[in-house]
């Protein structure tokens, strides 16, 4: 029994039907990247191409301020630890 | 061997009741225990979440939930929280 | 003349059984239970970080981990993100609460 009208019967199957396609994944440590996902498995242990990161700096003092790092990866194993939100695109 | 309640039987007997649950870190949550499992994930009706910060306590009411049980500290049976 | 047959006797055990057990509620209250009730609702999940996510739920699994639709990021009162699906890796989670009867 699933309550989702795209079938889906398990959280997994969300990965499943991402690969090849870009996810949204949000890490520990503030860090949120996007990339082409390729492989994952039952740890979200990922494989991640043409990836963009950004990390989210906060710069603590009088007024703290949040400066945004980016860097661009070809290829990317994401430890599955870390991974806190895996999102696909937008299906609408 | 001498007989003897195993904790997961006392919490048993807390069914029904209000419960107190300290979790490992500053958070705490009272409610209704209305069933549990071996991982001691708790379902509660009619919760009350407190965080404890540096600012003070955040009080947050709540229907149904389910605690997840790993970082659950104590739990206080009969108890309705540190406003009792 | 009476023509019937007699009357069952009053102690007639059959009549006697009492009905089988009724379960006072479909829910018996455990963890499987509630999960059961809560998937195609809304729900509140918060993780250990104090993150809010609120969307439907679509399913969950034994590591909790959690499928959810119509997926709003709540930090500190303010939405700061949506996801039309999200995954999110049990491990993270704190509890999972209906944001509307069950």
């Amino acid at each position: 029994m699933d309550g989702s009208s795209t079938g889906i019967q398990e959280p997994l199957d969300l990965i499943r039907l991402s690969l090849s396609e870009r996810v949204f994944v949000k890490l520990r440590g503030d860090r949120e990247m996007t990339g082409i996902l390729h492989a994952y498995d039952g740890h979200m242990n990922l494989i991640l191409s043409d990836v963009e990161e950004k990390i989210m700096i906060v710069n603590e003092g009088e007024q703290a301020t949040v400066s945004v790092a980016k860097r661009k990866m070809d290829m990317l194993f994401v430890r599955g630890d870390g991974v806190i939100l895996v999102s696909p695109p937008s299906r609408t | 061997m001498a007989s003897q309640v195993l904790p997961l039987e006392l919490i048993d007997k807390c069914i029904g009741s209000r419960i107190w649950v300290v979790m490992k870190s500053e958070r705490e949550f009272t409610g209704t225990l209305l069933g549990f499992d071996d991982f001691v994930n708790m379902v509660l009706e009619d919760v009350t979440e407190y965080e404890m910060t540096a600012q003070g306590t955040k009080k947050t009411k709540l229907g149904q939930t389910l605690l997840n049980g790993n970082n659950i500290c104590m739990l206080i049976p009969g108890s309705d929280g540190p406003e009792s | 003349m009476d023509d019937s047959p007699p009357p069952p006797p009053n102690d007639a055990p059959d009549t006697q059984t009492p009905p089988p057990p009724q379960q006072t509620s479909i829910h018996t209250g455990s963890p499987t239970d509630f999960l059961k009730g809560v998937v195609g609702k809304k729900v509140i999940v918060r993780l250990n970080s104090g993150v809010d996510y609120r969307g439907v739920l679509s399913c969950l699994d034994g590591y909790m981990n959690i499928a959810l639709e119509q997926t709003e990021e709540h930090v500190e009162g303010n939405v700061t993100n949506r996801y039309g699906d999200a995954f999110i890796r049990g491990n993270n989670v704190l509890y999972i609460s209906a944001a509307e009867a069950i």
